[in-house]
């Protein structure tokens, strides 16, 4: 058959374009996937800054927030902000997440929810890493460290 | 040089009719014998199969394409700017495409030697299976390089070392150890088929191993699912995949296990007589029942699988060598290797299953109204059955190619059918350096070559010999029809 090649290539163009098309009607471009890196390492003390869009939701910010380093870790990278009313830490949030994958992305958001609660009831940053997340435990509790110490510095 | 020995037809006493005949002679079945003898100027009555469907293939194509578009959409869209640009992302993009497609190539592989009716009536197995191997090495170079990047991305997004991170990934992610035996069967595989060593191997031991690649499919499939990026929170396209490896498996079991014990089942062949044709050739006649709702076209073969001790396990594809005459089916072979040389000890009553009829080296490809073939050595088995079902009007020119007159086989049932529809018979006998069909011998012996149709058939390094002086001829593509033993 002659047409074979341009049967298959038809087809191919056919599909492809429709998944494409499809996508992006489904999801208008945004940049909340790419969190820009610019400032983020920058310690916000305002607390009217709002919480940056992340992929674990912040709870309601008062007080006083500072945001750790970046951290690089094992399968991507994150930074942590932490918001205190007092001395009480009130809430922990990631504003960054990054991974290369979908499976470490789910390994780390499922960890990062069972640090905060950690984080919530220890009232600082000497928690235990969570098994099967090392990697992301490690990097968090490095962030939350430093911004810990930033809100208690400034 | 030219072609000596032009052959002019002598008055026949119906030849062609009466291999049936002294089959059932010899069966003792002498109730059968006396209703063949009288009734043996009648034509065959076995079924035809319909005409092949290009509509369809062409269709079939398609959706092979828009897999394939989908497959890579899919991946792109899965990935984010962000994971793009993070430590390792590119890399790790790079493996999921080309794990992606290469497990897509790897579907269309197994497809295209599914044994699909309407696929096959098009493209005929010879196609597919050149497709086939031309499209090997994609899927496992892909899948190879599908392993390598993503552990190079994975390393550098851990900053670790990659034999750090293959036990990594090997012994901390689901299905990864599972689907990388799977890989490491997949490239046994693909080795042993490569051309050189594949000589050198035992087609049985090449078989074995070849199926092999089932199960490294079977294995990789969770991991896919479980870890690919267009899968993991898509359960849309989680079930759309499943359900095209799943309809795929269907296919295969269905084309290549289940009509083949179905059609065994129902014809319940049994070996009647095996004939001596000439040196090392053997005819294999064999009874059945309800062999006048076999469909099979002139010119096809089927897989033959002997059940007798030594045999039972190989299925080799044998031509047959005349139109099936009910309740006899005959199929003639040069002993040339191991189950060929073989065939002349089976007794008469063995048991035989058959998978086919498979080949489009028939009738249905004929594009002008009149032929030219020409076979070489035990090819002519294809073309004496071909022309049987030949319309009158196909006038056709037979050219016979062999080392010496002795291996001209089946010369006399061919002349026959040549007179019968006012055709021409020339045999070739020599060496391969005296006795060859080049452009000047072709042009003279068949004047009016390019209102014909080409039919050959004989080993490969012949058949391409022919098909290009035959284009070089300014024959065109479409009117060259060609069927090679490998031998």
């Amino acid at each position: 058959m002659k047409r074979a090649p341009l049967l298959l290539s038809a087809g191919t163009a056919a599909g492809f374009v429709s998944v494409l098309g499809f996508h992006l009607r489904q999801a208008p471009p945004t940049v909340a996937g790419a969190s820009p890196s610019g400032g983020a390492s920058a310690a916000s003390p305002s607390a009217a800054s709002p919480s940056a869009a992340g992929p674990i939701p912040a709870g309601p910010a008062a007080g006083r927030s500072a945001l750790g380093p970046e951290e690089q870790y094992g399968y991507g990278v994150l930074d942590v902000k932490v918001t205190e009313s007092g001395t009480r830490i009130t809430d922990v949030s990631v504003p960054l997440l990054q991974t290369a994958e979908p499976t470490s992305q789910q390994i780390s958001e499922q960890a990062i929810a069972m640090l905060r609660a950690e984080v919530l009831s220890a009232q600082s940053a000497r928690i235990d890493a969570i098994s099967g997340a090392t990697y992301t435990s490690a990097a968090y509790i490095q962030s939350l460290q430093a911004a810990l110490d930033k809100l208690h510095a400034g | 040089m030219g072609l000596h020995d032009v052959f002019t037809v002598e008055p026949h006493s119906g030849h062609v009719n009466t291999w049936a005949a002294s089959a059932a002679k010899t069966t003792q079945t002498a109730a059968g014998a006396a209703k063949r003898q009288k009734g043996r100027a009648a034509p065959p009555q076995g079924r035809r199969p319909p005409a092949p469907r290009p509509a369809l293939a062409g269709a079939a194509l398609v959706v092979a394409g828009i897999g394939l578009g989908t497959t890579t959409a899919l991946t792109i869209t899965a990935e984010s700017v962000g994971q793009l640009t993070a430590v390792g992302g590119q890399a790790t993009f790079a493996g999921n495409l080309t794990g992606m497609v290469g497990t897509y190539l790897a579907l269309l592989m197994v497809l295209l030697v599914s044994r699909i009716p309407f696929v096959e009536q098009v493209f005929g197995q010879d196609g597919l299976l050149r497709w086939h191997r031309r499209l090997a090495p994609w899927p496992i170079s892909l899948l190879v390089a599908h392993a390598v990047l993503l552990v190079a991305g994975y390393a550098q997004a851990a900053k670790s070392g990659p034999w750090h991170e293959v036990n990594t990934l090997l012994f901390s992610y689901p299905d990864v150890l599972i689907a990388t035996i799977g890989l490491g069967l997949m490239c046994l595989a693909g080795v042993i088929s490569i051309r050189a060593i594949r000589q050198r191997v035992r087609r049985e031991v090449w078989w074995a191993v070849h199926l092999g690649m089932y199960l490294a499919l079977a294995l990789s499939f969770a991991h896919v699912i479980v870890l690919g990026p267009s899968f993991v929170g898509h359960p849309l396209t989680q079930v759309v995949w499943s359900v095209a490896w799943a309809a795929t498996a269907g296919v295969v079991l269905a084309y290549r296990v289940g009509l083949p014990v179905l059609r065994s089942f129902r014809y319940r062949l049994r070996v009647a007589e095996v004939r001596p044709e000439g040196p090392g050739v053997v005819s294999v006649i064999c009874r059945g029942q309800h062999l006048d709702r076999l469909a099979v076209s002139g010119g096809q073969f089927f897989f033959w699988r002997f059940l007798t001790r030594g045999m039972w396990w190989q299925a080799h594809p044998y031509t047959l060598s005349a139109l099936p005459q009910p309740p006899y089916i005959r199929l003639t072979v040069k002993g040339v290797g191991d189950h060929s040389a073989a065939l002349a000890r089976l007794r008469p009553g063995t048991r035989v299953a058959i998978e086919g009829p498979y080949g489009i080296f028939t009738r249905h490809s004929q594009r002008r109204s009149r032929v030219l073939l020409i076979a070489a050595g035990i090819g002519v088995t294809a073309v004496r059955a071909l022309l049987e079902d030949l319309p009158r009007s196909a006038r056709p020119v037979v050219l016979l190619r062999a080392t010496q007159q002795a291996d001209l086989v089946l010369g006399t049932e061919i002349a026959d059918l040549v007179k019968r529809r006012g055709g021409q018979l020339h045999e070739l006998t020599g060496n391969r350096m005296t006795a060859t069909i080049d452009q000047y011998s072709l042009r003279h012996t068949v004047p009016d070559l390019k209102e014909r149709d080409l039919y050959v058939c004989g080993p490969e390094a012949f058949v391409t010999g022919v098909v290009e002086v035959a284009r070089s001829l300014g024959l065109p593509d479409e009117a060259i029809h060609h069927e090679a033993y490998a031998l």
